[in-house]
């Protein structure tokens, strides 16, 4: 093993060229999922063993061109100039060469070493397209090699140029593709002024620096600017805008893009036959019906339904038998420890704090094999196109609308599913209305106030309203976010709609897969932690002299002459009040008593406040505090939870509705936190969200006690 | 006339594009460049974005960006009855009047 040569093999290409599958055909199993540095973009590495090389495989993210405006070009372009991939290699869509080989000109002009693998040949060989590769390699300078990445074919010619590229048998000839005479004669003399600049760079290449400058690349202009040479550049630059205005009437910037699509047409021109089609292909009957102005939307919703269906409805009995296996453990585990605190720490903290991590998979899973369905199928983007002129007025996107309808059943797949948005500020904006769409595990608390405090035709418009109120919040916050801190960068809606196209079934497990392990990983260990740290906040510390009571009275009544049902209902109501009262001496407790003066004017007692921490856990767990704490002096089975809130004097219908609000909008579970701050790579944000929620849940509650009190 | 003032199914090429640097830029690659035919096939079911098709490519945008790049017009919808865009006549209900 250790006389492998090692090659870095860099994939660079536009957005659905089939960097991905050729990824994956490539590296197969061997693949680390993580993300470039400093930024949330996704960065897929992996390698492969071929002859006697080890090939590290990185998959570049999908761009269009190499300006530093998005994130994705910037990380391409950064990872091409610092890290010089040993080849890099230009995935080009061979059915849409045109706008795919604008991006080989940009790569030409970096004058890497490049390979070009010409993708997806069986179906260029379906419609009948014919593609001269000598005239094109003749062009372009490089060798270009025909592939289908789906069908696994033509990838071991594609590892043997790498090899031979790599080793300098192949030579790349490192074309230049040449410009109108007034931008040659400008980067002519740029070129000039950068070489007798002795502090830059010998190894830099030059002739690309002058293009870029020309171009108003403000990554290349940082990096001259520092120079003395500048005040010369600057001259040329300003000269060169005037003669391209006088000449050509327009800037150097659209001059060179013109002059490299010219290239590129002229390259198509001699190179590609096309058959004449003139009848609508497939995709346009297909968009006929999806994108038509009466049918559009209702195809839409039909849409979001089904991939909400298949996530919450088909989830739930797996996501019921997990849970219930994470039970079953549990009990088979139990008479296996010690009782006390190491039972009640495995038990109730390891198993059911990974438990709660776990019983989401299936969620997770079935909704990424869904949206990975959409994305390659191509309808991701009409989604977005027919439901886009909504979420623009909101400042969010079109492609927003998904994770949005996923929140609610359960912020968790939500966030990670706003990865198919590309801009960080349409990501951040649509991450932060997430956890206001009422997700189902908040379902539990308002069936029971509601259902405690308002007659069942009632209850259900409650509740209605609660949704309601959680839309408004996200969509303003949204707005909010996008008006003022995130207002810089907003991703055009200028896109590609691909054409149709059946995802292979490996592709779409694949995504499900990496999604699901992703999440196992990284959130499961923080989650975990988290629920443990809250578990032990509700235990700790104990009270000794509940414990020494717990153990006299379990005495008194085993000893007691009474029949054995009723001693277990004696216990049964002695336990749950020393529970009770333990939960109550704890961490969680004491800032529940802690909170009081501040949750008062909301219409809650320090008990709804311990609830409210508990609560971090899980929001069903806000459910089971209440039933342990209010329980108190009634027997367990006794009366209903919600008999019992009605009879008690503190707990009105305003208390009731109070609650709900503070609950649909106050922090998400632990869990979802964990999962927004990986989606979003820092703490800073996630902790000004935080408790910019508990403002708003705070100030909701407060205006809904008090109206309530004026009204009911 | 501006692109966003061109009706479903008009043929036009374009003259200049202007926008925000970054828009600008992404309206080029995708090959929005000077001279450049362009057909306006549809509105989104609200109205925005629009979808056009040039190079062989289906491309959508605000109208807002397409209010940034200036065209003229080569055909009207009415002027043309082969190929799909006939087709297309015939399914009225979809466009915009």
């Amino acid at each position: 093993m250790s006389q492998h040569k090692t090659i870095t093999v860099a994939l660079a290409g536009n957005p659905n060229a089939g960097k991905s599958s050729l990824f994956n055909a490539l590296t197969g199993a061997h693949q680390r999922v993580g993300n470039f540095p400093g930024v949330t973009i996704e960065k897929h590495e992996g390698y492969l063993d071929y002859k006697n090389y080890r090939i590290t495989v990185v998959d570049l993210p999908g761009t269009y061109s190499l300006t530093p405006y998005s994130p994705e070009e910037i990380v391409t372009r950064r990872f091409i100039i610092d890290e010089k991939p040993n080849v890099v290699v230009n995935v080009v869509e061979g059915t849409n060469l045109e706008r795919n080989l604008m991006l080989t000109v940009q790569l030409m002009e970096m004058e890497v070493d490049l390979l070009v693998a010409l993708n997806m040949m069986d179906e260029v060989e379906q419609q009948g397209i014919s593609i001269d590769l000598d005239q094109l390699e003749q062009l372009f300078g490089s060798h270009i090699v025909p592939i289908s990445a789906r069908n696994h074919k033509g990838l071991d010619d594609l590892l043997d140029h790498i090899v031979s590229v790599s080793e300098g048998r192949i030579e790349i000839r490192k074309n230049k593709v040449s410009f109108s005479a007034e931008v040659e004669k400008a980067i002519d003399k740029i070129v000039g002024m950068l070489c007798h600049e002795p502090a830059l760079d010998k190894a830099a290449n030059h002739r690309w620096m002058a293009i870029k400058l020309l171009e108003n690349d403000r990554e290349v202009y940082t990096q001259v600017q520092k120079y003395p040479v500048w005040v010369k550049i600057e001259l040329a630059l300003q000269e060169a805008i005037s003669e391209c205005g006088m000449l050509h009437s327009t800037d150097p910037e659209a001059l060179i893009t013109e002059d490299r699509h010219a290239f590129v047409r002229g390259a198509m021109q001699e190179c590609v036959r096309k058959p004449k089609t003139t009848r609508a292909s497939a995709s346009d009957y297909i968009d006929m019906v999806v994108l038509n102005r009466v049918l559009g939307l209702p195809v839409f919703f039909l849409v979001v339904w089904a991939i909400f269906q298949l996530t919450f409805t088909l989830g739930k009995p797996l996501m019921e038998a997990l849970a219930y296996s994470f039970g079953l453990l549990s009990e088979t585990v139990a008479p296996h420890l010690p009782a006390g605190m190491v039972r009640s720490i495995f038990v109730d903290g390891v198993i059911s704090g990974v438990g709660s991590v776990v019983v989401f998979l299936p969620n997770i899973v079935l909704l990424f094999m869904g949206l990975s369905f959409l994305e390659a199928s191509g309808y991701m983007a009409r989604a977005a196109f027919v439901i886009d002129k909504v979420m623009h007025r909101f400042g969010l996107h079109g492609k927003s609308f998904i994770p949005m309808i996923t929140g609610f059943g359960c912020s968790i797949p939500a966030i990670m599913a706003t990865r198919t948005l590309k801009s960080r500020s349409d990501r951040l904006a649509t991450i932060m209305t997430i956890p206001f769409m009422s997700c189902g595990a908040k379902l539990p608390v308002y069936v029971l106030l509601a259902g405690a405090f308002f007659p069942p035709a009632m209850a259900a418009n409650v509740m209605f309203g609660i949704y309601l109120l959680g839309i408004a919040v996200g969509l303003w916050t949204a707005w909010l976010l996008k008006s003022t801190v995130l207002k810089s960068d907003s991703e055009p809606f200028v896109m590609e709609l691909p054409p149709y196209r059946w995802p292979t079934l490996t592709s779409v497990v694949f995504q499900a897969r990496m999604k699901a392990v992703m999440y196992l990983k990284k959130a499961g260990t923080l989650i975990l932690g988290a629920v443990i740290l809250i578990w032990v906040a509700s235990n700790f510390p104990r009270s000794s002299a509940l414990d020494a009571e717990l153990a006299t009275e379990t005495a008194r009544i085993e000893a007691s002459a009474v029949a054995l049902e009723l001693k277990a209902e004696q216990r049964q109501k002695l336990e749950a009040r020393i529970d009770a009262g333990q939960l109550e001496y704890s961490i969680a407790g004491r800032s529940g008593k802690l909170l009081e003066p501040l949750i008062r004017p909301l219409g809650f007692d320090w008990r709804i406040g311990i609830a409210l921490v508990t609560g971090l856990a899980a929001k069903e767990v806000v459910v089971s505090t209440l039933g342990t704490i209010f329980s108190i002096g009634h027997a367990a089975g006794e009366t209903s939870l919600s008999e019992i809130l009605r009879s008690e004097p503190g707990f009105s219908k305003a208390t009731a509705l109070s609650l709900m609000v503070f609950v649909l909008l106050y922090i998400p579970c632990v869990a979802a936190v964990g999962v927004m701050k990986k989606e979003v790579g820092t703490w800073k944000p996630v902790l000004f969200y935080s408790a910019y929620v508990m403002l708003v849940a705070w100030i909701a509650s407060f205006i809904t006690y008090h109206l309530a009190l004026l009204w009911m | 006339m501006k692109l966003s003032e061109l009706k479903a199914g008009d043929r036009a090429q374009v003259s200049s594009v202007a926008a925000e640097p970054a828009v600008r830029r992404r309206l080029m690659d995708l090959g929005l460049v000077r001279g450049t035919e362009l057909e306006l096939l549809r509105f989104a079911p609200l109205g925005d974005p629009i979808e056009i098709s040039c190079n062989g490519l289906l491309l959508t945008m605000r109208r807002n960006e397409a209010d940034g790049i200036t065209v003229h017009k080569l055909a009207s919808a009415e002027g043309r009855q082969h190929g799909w865009q006939g087709l297309r006549k015939r399914h009225r209900f979809g466009r915009r009047a």
